[in-house]
Protein backbone atom coordinates (compact mmCIF):
# COMPACT_ATOMS: atom_id res chain seq x y z
CA UNK A 1 0.00 0.00 0.00
CA UNK A 2 2.80 2.44 0.90
CA UNK A 3 4.22 1.44 -2.19
CA UNK A 4 1.50 3.87 -3.90
CA UNK A 5 3.29 6.54 -2.54
CA UNK A 6 6.31 6.25 -4.14
CA UNK A 7 5.71 9.44 -6.74
CA UNK A 8 5.25 11.69 -4.14
CA UNK A 9 8.54 10.45 -2.08
CA UNK A 10 9.94 11.22 -5.33
CA UNK A 11 8.28 14.03 -5.78
CA UNK A 12 9.29 15.31 -1.81
CA UNK A 13 12.56 14.78 -2.53
CA UNK A 14 13.23 16.16 -5.64
CA UNK A 15 11.34 19.40 -4.70
CA UNK A 16 13.54 19.04 -1.18
CA UNK A 17 16.59 19.35 -3.60
CA UNK A 18 15.42 21.59 -6.11
CA UNK A 19 15.03 23.93 -2.78
CA UNK A 20 18.16 23.55 -1.36
CA UNK A 21 20.56 23.34 -4.08
CA UNK A 22 21.06 26.31 -5.21
CA UNK A 23 21.20 27.59 -1.72
CA UNK A 24 24.11 24.73 -1.08
CA UNK A 25 25.79 25.72 -4.05
CA UNK A 26 26.27 29.12 -3.77
CA UNK A 27 26.61 28.71 -0.37
CA UNK A 28 29.93 25.96 -0.98
CA UNK A 29 30.96 27.79 -4.40
CA UNK A 30 30.79 31.41 -3.65
CA UNK A 31 34.34 33.11 -1.68
CA UNK A 32 33.63 34.26 2.27
CA UNK A 33 35.26 37.49 2.57
CA UNK A 34 33.06 38.81 4.95
CA UNK A 35 33.91 42.43 6.77
CA UNK A 36 31.36 45.10 9.00
CA UNK A 37 30.47 47.09 5.83
CA UNK A 38 29.38 44.10 3.97
CA UNK A 39 27.31 42.85 6.39
CA UNK A 40 25.59 45.88 7.45
CA UNK A 41 22.03 46.42 6.68
CA UNK A 42 21.63 48.33 3.42
CA UNK A 43 18.97 50.29 2.27
CA UNK A 44 19.58 52.84 -0.50
CA UNK A 45 22.77 54.07 0.83
CA UNK A 46 21.58 55.37 4.54
CA UNK A 47 20.55 53.17 7.92
CA UNK A 48 17.10 51.28 7.83
CA UNK A 49 14.83 52.96 9.70
CA UNK A 50 12.46 50.79 11.01
CA UNK A 51 12.05 46.82 11.17
CA UNK A 52 11.79 44.52 7.85
CA UNK A 53 9.15 43.19 9.61
CA UNK A 54 6.02 45.25 8.52
CA UNK A 55 2.80 45.02 10.44
CA UNK A 56 -0.27 43.78 8.19
CA UNK A 57 -3.63 45.33 8.17
CA UNK A 58 -6.44 43.55 10.02
CA UNK A 59 -8.85 43.23 6.73
CA UNK A 60 -6.54 40.49 5.70
CA UNK A 61 -7.71 38.59 8.81
CA UNK A 62 -11.33 38.72 8.66
CA UNK A 63 -10.89 37.53 4.84
CA UNK A 64 -8.28 34.87 6.03
CA UNK A 65 -10.81 33.90 8.92
CA UNK A 66 -13.43 33.22 6.71
CA UNK A 67 -11.34 31.25 4.51
CA UNK A 68 -10.69 28.40 6.95
CA UNK A 69 -14.47 28.62 7.43
CA UNK A 70 -15.57 27.60 3.86
CA UNK A 71 -12.16 25.97 3.23
CA UNK A 72 -13.83 23.43 5.78
CA UNK A 73 -17.02 23.27 3.99
CA UNK A 74 -15.18 22.16 1.10
CA UNK A 75 -13.61 19.87 2.83
CA UNK A 76 -16.91 18.18 3.80
CA UNK A 77 -17.76 17.96 0.35
CA UNK A 78 -15.24 15.86 -0.99
CA UNK A 79 -16.31 12.53 0.64
CA UNK A 80 -20.19 13.93 -0.75
CA UNK A 81 -18.75 14.28 -4.14
CA UNK A 82 -17.08 10.59 -4.16
CA UNK A 83 -20.28 8.73 -2.88
CA UNK A 84 -22.60 10.73 -4.87
CA UNK A 85 -23.34 7.95 -7.69
CA UNK A 86 -23.71 5.73 -5.18
CA UNK A 87 -26.23 7.69 -3.46
CA UNK A 88 -27.94 8.57 -6.48
CA UNK A 89 -28.26 4.95 -7.86
CA UNK A 90 -29.96 3.73 -4.27
CA UNK A 91 -33.55 5.01 -4.37
CA UNK A 92 -34.40 5.31 -0.44
CA UNK A 93 -31.65 6.93 0.01
CA UNK A 94 -31.54 9.28 -2.97
CA UNK A 95 -33.67 12.25 -1.85
CA UNK A 96 -32.19 12.12 1.79
CA UNK A 97 -28.47 12.14 0.65
CA UNK A 98 -29.10 15.47 -1.37
CA UNK A 99 -30.90 16.96 1.27
CA UNK A 100 -28.56 16.77 4.08
CA UNK A 101 -25.68 18.43 1.72
CA UNK A 102 -28.60 20.91 1.16
CA UNK A 103 -29.02 21.96 4.41
CA UNK A 104 -25.39 21.86 5.57
CA UNK A 105 -24.35 24.02 2.85
CA UNK A 106 -27.97 26.18 3.50
CA UNK A 107 -26.80 26.79 7.10
CA UNK A 108 -23.18 28.27 5.99
CA UNK A 109 -24.98 30.45 3.59
CA UNK A 110 -26.96 31.96 6.31
CA UNK A 111 -23.28 32.81 7.36
CA UNK A 112 -22.10 33.84 4.22
CA UNK A 113 -25.19 36.33 3.77
CA UNK A 114 -24.60 37.67 7.00
CA UNK A 115 -20.66 38.89 6.16
CA UNK A 116 -22.00 39.80 3.36
CA UNK A 117 -24.44 42.08 4.71
CA UNK A 118 -22.21 43.69 7.58
CA UNK A 119 -19.78 44.07 5.01
CA UNK A 120 -17.05 41.55 5.84
CA UNK A 121 -16.23 41.09 2.26
CA UNK A 122 -16.39 45.09 1.09
CA UNK A 123 -12.24 46.06 0.78
CA UNK A 124 -12.42 50.01 1.66
CA UNK B 1 14.23 -3.10 9.62
CA UNK B 2 11.56 -2.89 6.97
CA UNK B 3 10.39 0.72 4.86
CA UNK B 4 7.92 0.67 7.53
CA UNK B 5 9.10 1.09 10.10
CA UNK B 6 12.53 3.55 9.09
CA UNK B 7 9.43 5.84 7.59
CA UNK B 8 7.36 5.67 10.85
CA UNK B 9 10.76 6.47 12.73
CA UNK B 10 11.57 9.49 10.72
CA UNK B 11 8.49 10.94 10.77
CA UNK B 12 8.30 10.76 14.40
CA UNK B 13 11.55 11.74 15.00
CA UNK B 14 11.12 15.21 12.95
CA UNK B 15 7.30 15.44 14.26
CA UNK B 16 9.07 15.54 18.14
CA UNK B 17 12.06 17.46 16.70
CA UNK B 18 9.45 20.33 15.19
CA UNK B 19 7.32 20.02 17.97
CA UNK B 20 9.98 20.73 20.49
CA UNK B 21 10.77 24.31 18.48
CA UNK B 22 7.84 24.92 18.77
CA UNK B 23 7.60 25.39 22.16
CA UNK B 24 10.85 27.02 22.54
CA UNK B 25 11.45 28.91 19.47
CA UNK B 26 12.56 32.64 20.31
CA UNK B 27 10.67 34.14 17.49
CA UNK B 28 6.76 33.31 17.23
CA UNK B 29 7.35 33.33 13.18
CA UNK B 30 9.69 30.72 13.91
CA UNK B 31 7.42 28.47 16.03
CA UNK B 32 4.37 28.89 13.99
CA UNK B 33 6.73 27.53 10.63
CA UNK B 34 8.35 24.61 13.01
CA UNK B 35 4.32 23.85 13.73
CA UNK B 36 3.90 23.81 9.66
CA UNK B 37 6.10 21.18 9.67
CA UNK B 38 5.12 19.23 12.47
CA UNK B 39 1.48 19.19 11.16
CA UNK B 40 3.06 17.73 7.99
CA UNK B 41 4.46 15.00 9.44
CA UNK B 42 1.69 13.82 10.85
CA UNK B 43 0.13 13.64 7.91
CA UNK B 44 2.70 11.84 7.05
CA UNK B 45 1.91 9.25 9.84
CA UNK B 46 -1.75 9.68 9.41
CA UNK B 47 -0.86 8.51 5.17
CA UNK B 48 1.18 5.20 6.73
CA UNK B 49 -2.26 4.67 8.86
CA UNK B 50 -4.17 4.82 5.57
CA UNK B 51 -5.87 7.48 6.66
CA UNK B 52 -5.16 9.55 3.15
CA UNK B 53 -8.29 12.01 2.99
CA UNK B 54 -7.35 13.17 6.80
CA UNK B 55 -3.71 13.55 6.15
CA UNK B 56 -4.92 15.54 3.00
CA UNK B 57 -7.32 17.69 5.09
CA UNK B 58 -4.80 18.09 7.99
CA UNK B 59 -2.31 19.88 5.75
CA UNK B 60 -5.06 21.77 3.78
CA UNK B 61 -7.13 22.84 6.50
CA UNK B 62 -4.37 23.45 8.90
CA UNK B 63 -0.97 24.20 7.04
CA UNK B 64 -3.12 25.82 4.66
CA UNK B 65 -5.26 28.03 6.22
CA UNK B 66 -4.79 27.80 9.85
CA UNK B 67 -1.38 28.46 10.11
CA UNK B 68 -1.57 31.13 7.54
CA UNK B 69 -3.90 33.11 9.70
CA UNK B 70 -1.51 32.25 13.15
CA UNK B 71 1.38 34.15 10.62
CA UNK B 72 -1.21 36.92 9.78
CA UNK B 73 -1.63 37.22 13.52
CA UNK B 74 2.06 37.35 14.43
CA UNK B 75 2.52 39.45 11.96
CA UNK B 76 -0.09 42.19 12.07
CA UNK B 77 0.23 42.36 16.25
CA UNK B 78 3.73 44.28 17.54
CA UNK B 79 5.10 42.22 20.06
CA UNK B 80 7.32 42.61 22.54
CA UNK B 81 9.33 39.02 22.48
CA UNK B 82 11.66 40.16 25.23
CA UNK B 83 8.68 40.58 27.80
CA UNK B 84 7.29 37.62 27.01
CA UNK B 85 9.93 35.64 27.20
CA UNK B 86 10.77 36.99 31.00
CA UNK B 87 10.67 34.04 33.11
CA UNK B 88 10.80 31.46 30.04
CA UNK B 89 13.38 28.80 32.08
CA UNK B 90 12.05 29.32 35.26
CA UNK B 91 9.08 26.89 35.13
CA UNK B 92 11.56 24.39 33.09
CA UNK B 93 12.69 22.73 36.19
CA UNK B 94 9.13 22.06 37.17
CA UNK B 95 7.57 21.40 33.70
CA UNK B 96 10.55 18.97 32.52
CA UNK B 97 9.63 16.79 35.11
CA UNK B 98 6.56 16.48 34.72
CA UNK B 99 6.44 16.09 30.92
CA UNK B 100 9.12 13.66 31.20
CA UNK B 101 7.20 12.01 34.11
CA UNK B 102 3.91 12.09 31.93
CA UNK B 103 5.89 10.00 29.21
CA UNK B 104 7.52 7.73 31.42
CA UNK B 105 4.04 6.63 33.02
CA UNK B 106 2.31 6.67 29.35
CA UNK B 107 5.03 4.67 27.81
CA UNK B 108 5.00 1.97 30.86
CA UNK B 109 1.18 1.40 30.33
CA UNK B 110 1.35 1.78 26.64
CA UNK B 111 4.13 -0.57 25.74
CA UNK B 112 2.25 -3.52 27.49
CA UNK B 113 1.10 -6.98 25.41
CA UNK B 114 -2.56 -5.21 26.11
CA UNK B 115 -1.80 -2.88 23.19
CA UNK B 116 0.54 -5.18 21.24
CA UNK B 117 0.72 -6.47 18.15
CA UNK B 118 -1.72 -9.72 19.48
CA UNK B 119 -4.20 -7.50 20.50
CA UNK B 120 -4.21 -5.16 17.61
CA UNK B 121 -2.96 -6.60 14.75
CA UNK B 122 -3.92 -3.92 12.16
CA UNK B 123 -5.61 -4.38 8.91
CA UNK B 124 -4.52 -4.81 5.28
CA UNK B 125 -6.77 -2.97 2.94
CA UNK B 126 -7.06 -3.99 -1.02
CA UNK B 127 -5.84 -2.07 -3.24
CA UNK B 128 -9.39 -0.95 -4.23
CA UNK B 129 -10.31 0.51 -0.80
CA UNK B 130 -11.00 4.27 -1.05
CA UNK B 131 -10.66 6.00 2.26
CA UNK B 132 -12.38 8.71 1.42
CA UNK B 133 -15.32 6.93 0.21
CA UNK B 134 -15.55 4.97 3.24
CA UNK B 135 -15.20 8.04 5.63
CA UNK B 136 -18.47 9.39 3.06
CA UNK B 137 -20.28 6.46 3.41
CA UNK B 138 -20.51 6.47 7.42
CA UNK B 139 -20.50 10.84 7.42
CA UNK B 140 -24.39 10.68 5.42
CA UNK B 141 -25.69 7.98 6.68
CA UNK B 142 -24.74 6.83 10.60
CA UNK B 143 -23.17 10.73 11.81
CA UNK B 144 -25.90 13.06 9.64
CA UNK B 145 -26.55 14.95 13.17
CA UNK B 146 -22.91 15.37 13.77
CA UNK B 147 -22.38 16.61 10.24
CA UNK B 148 -25.32 18.90 10.39
CA UNK B 149 -23.76 20.15 13.64
CA UNK B 150 -20.24 20.73 12.37
CA UNK B 151 -22.15 23.33 9.63
CA UNK B 152 -23.75 25.40 13.19
CA UNK B 153 -20.04 25.17 14.01
CA UNK B 154 -18.91 26.73 11.40
CA UNK B 155 -21.59 29.02 11.55
CA UNK B 156 -20.94 29.96 14.80
CA UNK B 157 -17.20 31.01 14.08
CA UNK B 158 -18.20 33.17 10.97
CA UNK B 159 -20.82 35.51 12.85
CA UNK B 160 -18.13 35.56 15.94
CA UNK B 161 -15.33 36.26 13.53
CA UNK B 162 -17.42 39.12 11.50
CA UNK B 163 -18.98 40.31 15.00
CA UNK B 164 -15.48 40.77 16.86
CA UNK B 165 -12.87 41.86 13.77
CA UNK B 166 -15.34 44.20 11.98
CA UNK B 167 -14.40 47.41 12.57
CA UNK B 168 -15.67 49.93 10.02
CA UNK B 169 -12.89 52.88 9.02
CA UNK B 170 -14.30 56.44 9.78
CA UNK B 171 -10.70 57.81 8.10
CA UNK B 172 -11.09 56.12 4.92
CA UNK B 173 -11.94 58.39 1.89
CA UNK B 174 -13.01 56.18 -0.62
CA UNK B 175 -14.98 56.57 -3.93
CA UNK B 176 -17.62 53.47 -4.40
CA UNK B 177 -17.28 52.87 -8.07
CA UNK B 178 -21.06 51.34 -7.68
CA UNK B 179 -22.28 54.55 -6.88
CA UNK B 180 -19.81 56.14 -9.41
CA UNK B 181 -21.46 54.76 -12.65
CA UNK B 182 -25.17 55.05 -11.15
CA UNK B 183 -25.24 58.41 -11.37
CA UNK B 184 -27.34 60.21 -13.27
CA UNK B 185 -27.07 63.15 -15.02
CA UNK B 186 -30.27 64.66 -13.61
CA UNK B 187 -28.11 64.49 -9.95
CA UNK B 188 -24.94 66.56 -11.15
CA UNK B 189 -26.63 69.00 -13.74
CA UNK B 190 -30.16 71.24 -13.22
CA UNK B 191 -31.58 72.31 -16.14
CA UNK B 192 -33.25 75.91 -15.22
CA UNK B 193 -35.98 77.27 -17.52
CA UNK B 194 -35.94 81.09 -17.11
CA UNK B 195 -37.73 83.34 -19.13
CA UNK B 196 -35.62 85.09 -21.82
CA UNK B 197 -35.00 88.84 -21.13
CA UNK B 198 -35.61 91.26 -24.04
CA UNK B 199 -32.75 94.52 -23.91
CA UNK B 200 -33.60 97.62 -22.26
CA UNK B 201 -36.74 96.67 -20.84
CA UNK C 1 7.28 -3.96 12.45
CA UNK C 2 4.91 -0.99 14.16
CA UNK C 3 2.62 -1.73 16.52
CA UNK C 4 -0.20 0.44 18.48
CA UNK C 5 2.05 0.82 20.94
CA UNK C 6 4.44 2.94 18.74
CA UNK C 7 2.25 5.23 17.86
CA UNK C 8 0.47 5.93 21.59
CA UNK C 9 3.65 6.20 22.56
CA UNK C 10 4.49 9.04 19.85
CA UNK C 11 1.23 10.83 20.89
CA UNK C 12 1.77 10.63 24.74
CA UNK C 13 5.24 12.70 23.57
CA UNK C 14 3.74 14.87 21.98
CA UNK C 15 1.03 15.59 24.24
CA UNK C 16 3.66 15.84 26.91
CA UNK C 17 5.38 18.66 24.80
CA UNK C 18 2.44 20.86 24.62
CA UNK C 19 1.86 20.62 28.48
CA UNK C 20 5.89 21.31 28.88
CA UNK C 21 4.98 24.89 26.11
CA UNK C 22 1.87 26.07 28.47
CA UNK C 23 4.18 26.21 31.37
CA UNK C 24 7.21 27.60 29.05
CA UNK C 25 4.93 30.05 27.33
CA UNK C 26 2.46 31.06 29.88
CA UNK C 27 2.98 34.31 28.97
CA UNK C 28 2.75 34.11 25.05
CA UNK C 29 -0.57 34.02 24.31
CA UNK C 30 -0.02 32.99 20.65
CA UNK C 31 2.56 29.88 21.75
CA UNK C 32 -0.42 28.89 24.30
CA UNK C 33 -2.64 28.29 21.42
CA UNK C 34 0.38 26.98 19.42
CA UNK C 35 0.69 23.98 21.88
CA UNK C 36 -3.00 23.61 22.20
CA UNK C 37 -2.97 22.59 18.78
CA UNK C 38 -0.09 20.21 19.32
CA UNK C 39 -1.89 18.40 21.98
CA UNK C 40 -4.83 18.53 19.53
CA UNK C 41 -2.95 16.83 16.95
CA UNK C 42 -1.55 14.23 19.47
CA UNK C 43 -5.08 13.57 20.28
CA UNK C 44 -5.74 12.82 16.35
CA UNK C 45 -3.04 10.87 15.69
CA UNK C 46 -4.06 8.63 18.90
CA UNK C 47 -7.77 8.55 17.33
CA UNK C 48 -6.31 7.84 13.68
CA UNK C 49 -3.89 4.71 15.09
CA UNK C 50 -6.75 3.35 17.14
CA UNK C 51 -8.91 4.03 14.18
CA UNK C 52 -6.22 2.15 11.84
CA UNK C 53 -5.81 -1.05 14.23
CA UNK C 54 -9.44 -1.73 15.25
CA UNK C 55 -11.00 -1.74 11.63
CA UNK C 56 -13.54 1.02 12.16
CA UNK C 57 -13.48 4.16 10.31
CA UNK C 58 -15.74 6.25 13.40
CA UNK C 59 -12.11 7.18 15.11
CA UNK C 60 -11.25 8.86 11.75
CA UNK C 61 -14.34 11.05 11.53
CA UNK C 62 -14.37 12.00 15.12
CA UNK C 63 -10.95 13.36 13.83
CA UNK C 64 -12.84 15.05 10.87
CA UNK C 65 -14.93 16.63 13.68
CA UNK C 66 -11.85 17.75 15.97
CA UNK C 67 -10.36 19.23 12.57
CA UNK C 68 -13.62 20.83 12.09
CA UNK C 69 -13.97 22.36 15.83
CA UNK C 70 -10.10 22.69 16.43
CA UNK C 71 -10.31 25.36 13.60
CA UNK C 72 -13.40 27.38 14.27
CA UNK C 73 -11.58 27.60 17.79
CA UNK C 74 -8.57 28.76 17.29
CA UNK C 75 -10.25 31.46 14.77
CA UNK C 76 -12.13 32.29 17.17
CA UNK C 77 -9.41 32.57 20.11
CA UNK C 78 -7.40 34.38 17.73
CA UNK C 79 -9.91 36.71 16.95
CA UNK C 80 -10.11 37.71 20.75
CA UNK C 81 -6.56 37.90 21.05
CA UNK C 82 -6.63 40.60 18.05
CA UNK C 83 -9.27 42.89 19.94
CA UNK C 84 -7.30 42.19 22.97
CA UNK C 85 -4.19 43.59 21.66
CA UNK C 86 -6.18 46.34 20.11
CA UNK C 87 -7.85 47.49 23.13
CA UNK C 88 -4.16 46.78 25.89
CA UNK C 89 -1.63 47.01 23.13
CA UNK C 90 -0.35 43.73 24.53
CA UNK C 91 -0.59 39.93 24.75
CA UNK C 92 0.87 39.33 28.39
CA UNK C 93 -1.14 36.89 30.13
CA UNK C 94 -0.21 38.27 33.02
CA UNK C 95 -1.72 42.09 31.95
CA UNK C 96 -5.29 40.08 31.51
CA UNK C 97 -6.27 41.56 35.05
CA UNK C 98 -9.28 43.94 34.34
CA UNK C 99 -11.55 41.61 36.21
CA UNK C 100 -9.26 41.38 39.42
CA UNK C 101 -10.18 37.81 39.59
Amino acid sequence: MLENYFPVLVFVVVGMAFGCMPILLGWLVSPHRPDSEKLSPFECGFEPFEDARTKFDVRYYLIAILFILFDLEIAFLFPWATIFKEITATPEVKLFGFAEMLVFIGVLVIGYVYAWVKGALDWE
Amino acid sequence: MDLKTIIFYVFAALLIFAALRVITARNPVHAALYLVLAFFNAGGLWLTLQAEFLAITLVMVYVGAVMVLFLFVIMMLDIDIKRLRQGFWRNMPLAATLGVLMVAEMALVLSTDYFGPVAFPGTKMGADYSNTRELGRLLFTDYVYPFELASIILLVAIIAAVVLTLRRRKDVKHLDPVQQVAVKHSDRLRVLQMPAEKEGE
Amino acid sequence: MITLSHYLILAAILFAIGVVGIFLNRKNLIVLLMAIELMLLAVNLNFVAFSHYLNDLSGQLFVFFILTVAAAESSIGLAILVVLFRNLSTIDVDDLDGLKG
